[in-house]
């Protein structure tokens, strides 16, 4: 040659091999196990505790009421996946489940902001209101109560 | 009459800016990850443009923070139209862990039309080529509109 074709040697060679690209949108590709991707929310299993919004590290959990019937209350539960850190803890502190972080990493772009929202509805009955306690047990309890404590006294200052 | 021969070509290649606004760096490492030869996007076409003014697709990263707004947004005016403008990672969508911070001056589309939403904390590489792939699609809508009402 009369001058040196630089990284010739490795031209040649690479030019057989196979590429190291992973070619994606052409060819199927899966998240390794346990990958924290789309959230999926199931709604019949929601008992409405709340920690899922308190423990939301991004704030992107809401809950707002949306109907109401005799015995039930709707509520629809919103994940903001704009708004997510896919941290999990939501589905961590979850007691019954019902939230769910799939390997999905396809649907987490979107134009509109709607594409980005998990909502699920469920319902919860109505809480009946607690029956006012009557109030005579509580005067003689109080009577009471101020004489133990003489008794409990005396014997204290009886052993010291 | 070599009009149609530069759109069609010009859509083959959208040449990206990537504008960090007070980012934490994590989206920017899977951008740049996204460019390198293993997820390939230059195979699409991608490449990093070094001035806005050559460029197509601008990538917003970061919550837009009170002293890097004004700069983000002259910048964004200097990309020429058909441009679209994709927001990278939660954090120029929403906020995320910040909002309501006293330096973080909220979402991005506060401020422009934002056309890609793409989320995550960080982006997974193969979600941002998908979302660099819709961006793609819709600069070509963009200049078909373009070519059709304003100009000719």
């Amino acid at each position: 040659m009369a001058f040196d074709f630089p990284f010739l040697k490795e031209a040649l060679t690479q030019l057989f091999q196979k590429s190291s690209c992973e070619e994606y949108p052409f060819k199927p590709k899966e998240a390794f196990p346990r990958f924290r991707g789309r959230i999926v929310f199931h709604p019949e299993k929601c008992i409405k505790c709340g920690m899922c919004e308190r423990v939301c590290a991004g704030g992107s959990i809401s809950n707002v009421l949306v109907g109401t019937t005799e015995e039930t209350e709707l509520y629809e539960r919103t994940f903001d996946l704009t708004s997510c850190t896919f941290c999990s803890y939501c589905a961590d502190f979850c007691s019954t489940d019902a939230i769910e972080l799939t390997p999905d990493f396809e649907h987490l772009m979107g134009t509109k902001h709607e594409e980005l929202l998990v909502k699920g509805v469920y319902e919860r009955k109505k809480r009946k209101p607690a029956a006012p306690k009557a109030a005579k047990p509580a005067a003689p309890k109080a009577e009471e109560k101020p004489a133990e404590a003489k008794e409990e006294e005396a014997e204290a200052c009886a052993n010291d | 009459m070599f009009d149609k021969l530069i759109s069609k070509s010009a859509g083959k290649s959208p040449w990206l800016f990537h504008i960090n606004a007070g980012s934490c760096n994590g989206c920017d490492i899977e951008l740049v990850a996204v460019l390198t030869p293993r997820y390939d996007a230059e195979r699409l076409g991608f490449r990093l443009a070094g001035t806005p003014r050559h460029a197509d697709i601008v990538v917003v990263s970061g919550p837009l923070t009170a002293q890097i707004k004004d700069r983000v947004l002259r910048t964004i005016e200097q990309v020429p139209e058909p441009r679209c403008i994709v927001t990278l990672g939660s954090c120029p969508a929403s906020g995320n862990v910040f909002k309501g911070s006293y330096s973080v001056v909220g979402p991005l589309s506060k401020y422009v039309d934002v056309d890609v939403d793409i989320a995550g904390c960080a982006a997974k590489p193969e979600t941002i080529l998908l979302g660099l792939h819709k961006a793609a699609q819709i600069l070509e809508e963009k200049r078909a509109a373009m070519s059709k009402g304003g100009n000719k």
